[in-house]
């Protein structure tokens, strides 16, 4: 069933998150197939030193961990996970996947970072028996720079 | 550090990752996407897949990953896209392919493929830019 277009302009947020440097650290972990957490020592191949390694971040141009590039997960997916679950909007979770994802970056995000995060449906759509929802989000840190606008497509399989 | 001199259209880098059982759930760990059908083999064969899938934005890291060892640095990245056109499932092996397309001013542009172990395409329309 196509999703209702007057849900347009639904609009999610603020939602504040403070960076956390362990947390930058056990996503890169995780994501090079290493163990986040306690037992968490190794990466996996493939993971920026930059993100993982405080040493190596220091006598980088950014002189500390940073996070990487789809850390925003972890704090602008807010909006578009509430819409996908938003009894209002009433989407099949079971049949819903992410569709497609498109991120543009500003300022770097660092441990310590207060950000705030908040999203908007901007169009709804039918292809054949699918249905596509689209949500943006813009992210700013506490000195007022964005550092993220994401643009999340999900599709509920007819 | 690369500077932008470094890059040239056609040059090329690849990353191979493999989804075994325990990432999805390290991944929902991480990222605070817990939706079953990443975690529970039950949920997913309920919703049609074999087993449990990877999360997109886990496949879409990978990306990320293989363009930030390319561009040197994961802060040059200013814009990455991806469209999830099929699952990774848990066993799945994936490569990425990135490509150099261009060099405009300070951006350079890449394109990417992901195939599967079965040489099925899991991102299509992947691209990164980064500026420098």
């Amino acid at each position: 069933m196509a999703i209702d277009t007057r849900h347009v302009g639904r609009r999610y947020g603020p939602f504040r998150t403070t960076v956390c440097g362990e947390r930058i650290r056990d996503f890169s972990v995780a994501v090079s197939g290493g163990t986040p957490g306690f037992f968490g020592t190794a990466t996996g191949e493939g993971a920026h030193p930059w993100t993982v390694d405080e040493e190596a971040a220091r006598r980088s141009p950014h002189g500390g961990l940073v996070a990487p590039p789809t850390f925003g997960v972890t704090f602008a997916m807010q909006p578009f996970a509430l819409a996908c679950a938003d009894p209002e909007i009433g989407l099949d979770l079971v049949r819903l996947l992410h569709a497609e994802q498109e991120f543009e970056y500003g300022a770097a995000v660092r441990p310590g970072d207060v950000l705030t995060t908040t999203g908007e449906v901007v169009e709804v759509r039918s292809k054949g028996s699918l249905d596509f929802l689209v949500v943006r989000s813009e992210t700013y840190n506490q000195a007022g720079e964005q550092v993220l606008v994401g643009r999340w497509t999900a599709v509920v399989r007819g | 550090m690369k500077r932008l001199q470094d890059f040239r259209p056609g040059d090329t880098f690849e990353l191979v990752r493999t989804a075994d059982r325990y990432l999805p759930i390290y991944y929902a760990a991480v990222s605070g996407d817990f939706n079953p059908i990443h975690i529970d083999r039950d949920v997913a064969r309920a919703a049609g897949f074999p087993d449990a899938i990877l999360q997109g934005m886990c496949t879409m890291a990978w990306v990320a990953d293989a363009c930030s060892a390319y561009f040197g640095d994961p802060v040059r990245v200013r814009r990455l896209r991806v469209r999830f056109s099929r699952p990774v499932i848990v066993g799945d092996r994936v490569t990425l392919r990135g490509r150099c397309s261009a060099v405009e001013g300070p951006v350079v542009k890449v394109e990417l493929e992901a195939l599967n172990q079965r040489g099925e395409e899991v991102l299509k329309g992947a691209s990164a830019e980064a500026v420098f």
